[in-house]
């Protein structure tokens, strides 16, 4: 399949459409959909050759007329009682089938890596581009907090088309900050930050879960996640800029407000 | 149980099958056989010794064993250390944790039948996750398969018994105990609530304070207990006791799927043993490893896991062993590839210990160790495509009965192969990333680990005539599997479907109401299908056709070769592949009376030559029947005990203590009343097991005694030195977790700005003088007794003692002075990991001390001159103990 060569020149493919793109959706829909049919279909081929042979060798099934040879010879070497135990034979079958689903599977991974290299790489010509969000868990919610210091509580605002980098911790014990619809999932563990970056393309609201479990609010333990039209999002953003709720450095908060609006001025 | 025992005692149509019976009563009269117990029986350290020399009798009158009653006696289930007997103990007290499992998960799919349904609070549902979770990998799965092994194994390597049966019986005893405790968590206040991972920080007090969740933690460390000491044993068993020409490549399938388990467990819980012991130090002595901000969390988790990915084929592969047992007989055919399927399961169980880390894909670990674990895990992958193939090829040419043993691991197979295909899926980091922690691993797992109980089951459908001499209704077994498969799928499918509901959640999208409302009903289909088992297994004990010895064609294994259930001592002769195939050996011996079965009607057949009889080859699967019922003595054997009730009492102490302790935290106890009688069990209880571990090693037993057919690459090892040997095997890991988790924290901390807390390593430099020295001492202790000195071995012993009573004082004094200036166990991560690292040191350093105390007492009245050995075995402990400090003292003092 496509293996070692694609992985090694993965950006170049990307264009001719081996390896999946787009967002971390589009990327998790595509190959989910990949292992999806391929696994269905050799778990099919597999299971129905089984029932094939069950069926087949039934006892006291059509066999018993069969006048092949091989298979009367087969019949006259059971297994007794106090035999030591040997090999039943048919090895070249059973490696050419094992070969076979060592390619599928080597190659199917071989083929993920290509995409995790590309979810995992950092972009670099457009690293001024990358939204910095601190995301705190807490028993049991979430604080989101902007460049400029704005924090809020439960409610995650952002612009559309541009990369966010999350960058989660938690205040307490381990939880998961997870978006399903846009396929971003970070740990959330206290004492350390974990990153997790994504790109939404709609703009819309979507819902956060916790996905580790952290007490008996787990289940309650979501937030909302606004993806807002850019220009809807800057004008909020300035917003909270000037009436930052915990202005705790006021030139810091600045200049990152200043560098954010350009980088989102700049958005492609 | 009653029922079982009751009917295994009927005479079922003259044929008295059980040896047990018949032997029932005469132990008393075998007294003057037993041996002294003399050997290093060291407070929870598996070395009891059971192959001393018989002439050495001390006078112990009180010591002397009980008889061993029959099986419809009550009685009799308490002091058995039979390996059938314990096998069925194993197997009943598993199905309880099952039921008791199955409900607390009948109890979430109610709770799920709706989102956010207020069936249960959302602390309950907690805690009925975390029990359903603990219960069913902990106390069900294993337990359940090692109900089999117990009972299979030795009939299948050819062995009498356990290479220790006492430790087996007290295996069992904790295993439940341990299980008990667990159920007492739920009565005080609160269980443990943070899901069978039992992550970090919520496991600590500061999150989950109740006493009940210590509890719940406390009844783990004793389960691992019991595991430690079964592994030792089942390990000794196969390694030395396997009848002449049974080689590895020899073995049974069943017999090998147990031996890499017990590997895999001996080690794969020392990890999960020092994660529990560090949880427990920080719930009940305060100490801050978890609590650590930065290295607290992802410790547990390296932990956990490093446990937790072995512990998945830990309990899949005797369900492996099962398959292809099943699948060879019920085919009539001799597995495909049979060396290379054991290849591929070594191969397995050693890399199982390399892949822990996939679990932890989004805690920020860097590319390339992503990478190394996506590529092992892949490769871990593959070997069971070989197996699943090797399983399926098996069927080709054969005569496929469908009997229910097979139909369970034919669907167990399928369903194995859905959820391994879904496994890849998780391999796949890009899509581990969205599947973390959402019911698509719940399926995967599902799949996996009930499709190895569907096998299970099947085992025990396989080997139930094997255990009770009655067939169970073939109707019904198929009723049973039909629900059973409907209901699986009903259930575990629609997991895959509504794939996206987070993990542990009692809230979820409505879109996906309709799968979570069919999950439910399959999981009632899965539950009633067990109360068909029920009925049916218990029904035909009374009224199930008579087995015979093999009621299945084309088996091959050693159990069914002896009657149904086996007699007590299992074989009618020596078992031997020496010719190529199963034989008897008897030897000319004749009986005598008060010797081996003295006084049982009609006993043995006065053993003639060799190879008497060989096994019956007659493959009709009911008209067997022309066994000596009374062959069950093998006049030459006739030695070994089968009664102890120290097991039985040892358990009950330590789940006393155990109890007691729960009510600790933070070094203190709560205030009041509460806490007054928590000390007040914790003193009753310390007091009691040590009665009872005195009581065990003052017992005379003796065990199966060598030489054995094979115990290559052991046959100059002795059982109870190889089990000294295992025993620090799992040792050495539970130390290397202890200084991996110090070195993991301190890297987290930075490695240089770490307070090293002695700030004199003068007093632990003088300590490892004194340990160096005692080891000397053991040494010349040793010498001294193969020359026959009583007094030199005292003074080598007295020595020893000495010496480390003054490494345990200097310690003291050390310690003492630290807490004087402030640093405490809970002063910081640094205090922590000194004083619980070197305080596990220290207590093995004492265990060996409380040992030396026995045999000083024991050596005085003459003990050990005309055998060594347990000194010697003493030895080997004693100067692990000191290879450790040579490791602790540069990490703690100097570095």
């Amino acid at each position: 399949m496509h293996t070692v060569g694609s992985v090694v020149a993965v950006v170049p493919l990307h264009g001719e459409g081996i390896l999946p793109t787009g967002t971390r959706a589009d990327v998790f829909r595509e190959i989910f959909w990949v292992f999806l049919l391929l696994g269905t279909l050799v778990g099919v081929v597999v299971i129905v050759y089984m029932f094939y042979n069950a069926y087949k060798y039934r006892d006291g099934g059509a066999r018993a007329g069969a006048v092949d040879g091989r298979e009367r010879g087969a019949a006259d070497d059971r297994p007794t009682l106090g035999e030591l135990p040997t090999g039943g034979g048919g090895g070249r079958k059973l490696f050419l089938s094992f070969a076979l689903s060592t390619v599928i599977v080597i190659s199917l991974i071989a083929w993920t890596y290509g995409t995790l290299l590309y979810v995992e790489a950092a972009p670099t010509e457009q690293e001024d581009d990358v939204l910095e969000i601190r995301v705190e868990a807490y028993q049991f919610g979430w604080a989101f907090t902007y460049p400029n210091g704005h924090t809020a509580d439960g409610t995650l605002r952002v612009p559309q088309g541009e990369t966010v980098e999350l960058v989660v911790t938690s205040r307490d014990v381990f939880h998961n900050f997870g978006i399903p619809e846009l396929r971003v999932k970070a740990d959330a563990i206290p004492g350390q930050t974990t990153t997790a970056r994504f790109t939404p393309s709609e703009t819309g609201t979507y819902q956060a879960n916790c996905y580790e479990l952290c007490g008996a609010g787990h289940s309650y333990m979501t937030a909302e996640v606004v993806v807002m039209e850019p220009d809807d999002y800057e004008r909020w953003y300035e917003n909270t800029a000037s009436n930052s709720e915990t202005p705790s450095n006021a030139t810091t908060a600045n200049s990152t407000t200043a560098n954010a609006s350009a980088s989102v001025g700049g958005d492609r | 149980m009653n029922d079982e025992t009751r009917h295994r005692t009927e005479p079922d149509g003259g044929h008295t099958t059980d040896g047990g019976h018949a032997s029932a009563g005469e132990r008393t009269t075998d007294g003057e056989h037993e041996t002294d117990g003399g050997r290093a029986t060291d407070g929870g350290h598996a070395t009891a010794g059971d192959e001393l020399d018989p002439s050495r009798i001390d006078g112990h009158a009180d010591a002397a064993e009980e008889a061993f009653p029959p099986l419809g006696s009550i009685k009799r289930w308490f002091v058995t250390t039979n390996h059938k007997d314990i096998g069925i103990l194993y197997t009943l007290t598993a199905l309880f944790f099952l039921v008791f499992g199955g409900v607390l998960a009948l109890l979430m799919r109610v709770q799920l039948w709706t989102p956010g349904g207020n069936f249960l609070s959302p602390l309950s549902y907690n805690q009925a996750v975390t029990a359903h979770g603990l219960l069913m990998v902990f106390w069900f799965l294993s337990p359940f398969a090692f109900g089999f092994a117990n009972y299979v194994v030795p009939l299948q390597i050819g062995a009498k018994d356990l290479a220790f049966p006492r430790l087996n019986a007290l295996s069992y005893w904790l295993y439940l105990f341990s299980g008990v405790l667990f159920g007492v968590s739920f009565f005080q206040g609160q269980s443990l609530a943070g899901g069978w991972t039992m992550y970090a920080p919520l496991n600590l007090p500061t999150y989950m304070p109740n006493v009940g969740a210590t509890t719940a933690i406390l009844a783990l460390v004793l389960f691992v207990a019991s595991v430690t000491v079964s592994s030792v044993n089942f390990l000794t068993t196969m390694h030395r006791m396997r009848a002449e020409g049974l080689t590895y490549w020899r073995l049974p399938l069943f017999t090998w799927t147990i031996l890499l388990t017990v590997w895999m467990m001996l080690f794969a819980f020392a990890a999960l043993l020092a994660a529990l012991l560090i949880l427990t130090s920080d719930r009940l002595l305060g100490t801050t490893y978890f609590a650590a901000e930065g290295s607290g969390s992802l410790l547990w988790a390296h932990l956990f896991w490093f446990f937790g990915h072995p512990e998945v084929y830990i309990v899949f592969f005797p369900a492996l062993g099962v398959m292809a047992e099943t699948f060879q007989t019920f085919t009539g055919r001799r597995l495909v590839g049979r060396k290379w399927f054991i290849l591929a399961m070594i191969l397995v169980a050693v890399q199982s210990f390399a892949v822990w880390m996939h679990h932890m894909f989004l805690t920020g670990i860097n590319l390339q160790v992503k990478t190394l674990f996506m590529a092992t895990t892949i490769g871990i992958s593959l070997p069971f495509d070989l197996m699943v193939f090797a399983l399926i090829y098996t069927m080709i040419k054969g005569r496929i009965r469908f009997t229910t043993p097979f139909l369970f691991s034919f669907g167990a197979l399928v369903l194995f192969i859905i959820g391994g295909i879904t496994g890849v899926f998780l391999g796949a980091i890009v899509l581990d990333y969205e599947f973390r922690g959402t019911y698509w691993v719940v399926a995967h797992f599902h799949y996996v680990m009930v499709g190895g109980v569907t096998a299970l089951i099947g085992g025990l459908y396989y080997w139930f005539p094997k255990m009770t001499g009655r067939m169970y209704d073939e109707w019904l077994g198929k009723v049973h599997f039909g629900l059973f498969f409907v209901g699986f799928n009903l259930l575990y499918f629609p997991m895959f479907l509504a794939w996206e509901t987070p993990r542990r959640v009692i809230e979820y999208d409505p879109a996906f109401v309709t799968w979570h409302q069919l999950a439910t009903v399959g999981a009632f289909v899965l539950g009633a299908s067990f109360l068909v088992m029920f009925w049916n297994l218990s029904r035909s004990l009374f009224v199930g056709e008579e087995a015979g010895d093999n009621p299945w064609e084309f088996a091959t294994t050693a159990e069914w070769a002896v009657p149904s259930p086996p007699p007590l001592e299992n074989f009618p002769g020596t078992p031997s592949y020496g010719s190529g195939s199963l034989r008897f050996l008897t030897t000319e011996r004749a009986l005598t009376p008060g010797e081996g079965s003295g006084g049982a009607p009609g006993v043995a057949d006065g053993g003639t030559t060799a190879a008497v009889g060989g096994i019956d080859h007659d493959l009709d699967s009911r008209g067997l029947g022309g066994h000596d019922p009374d062959r069950s003595h093998d006049p030459n054997h006739g030695h070994e005990s089968h009664a102890s009730v120290w097991p039985f009492v040892v358990g009950l102490a330590s789940f006393v203590v155990f109890l007691g302790l729960s009510g600790f935290r933070d070094g203190g106890l709560p205030p009041g009343m509460e806490g007054g009688i928590y000390a007040g069990i914790a003193v009753v209880g310390t007091a009691f097991l040590a009665f009872a571990l005195v009581g065990m090693a003052r017992q005379r037993f003796r065990g199966p005694a060598g030489p054995f057919g094979e115990s290559w690459p052991f046959d100059g090892v002795e059982n109870t030195k190889l089990g000294v040997w295992i025993f620090l095997a799992s040792d050495v890991v539970l130390f290397g977790a202890f200084i991996g988790a110090y070195v993991f924290t301190r890297v987290a901390h930075g490695w240089v700005d770490w307070h090293v807390v002695p700030h004199d390593p003068t007093p632990g430099l003088v300590n490892t003088y004194l340990l160096l020295t005692s080891s000397f001492s053991v040494v010349l202790a040793l010498v001294a007794a193969e020359k026959g000195s009583r007094y030199g071995l005292l003074a080598g012993l007295t020595a020893t003692l000495v010496l480390g009573v003054g490494f345990l004082a200097n310690k003291a004094i050390e310690w003492n002075e630290l807490f004087h200036e402030g640093l405490t166990l809970s002063s910081s991560v640094e205090t922590s990991t000194f004083y619980l690292t070197t305080g596990l040191h220290g207590a093995h350093v004492l265990v060996g001390l409380l040992i030396v105390l026995y045999m000083m007492g024991r050596a005085a009245r003459g003990a050990y001159l005309d055998d060594e050995r347990p000194v010697e075995y003493f030895g080997l402990y004693w100067h692990f103990v000191d290879i450790v400090w040579l490791f602790l003292f540069p990490l703690f003092y100097i570095i």
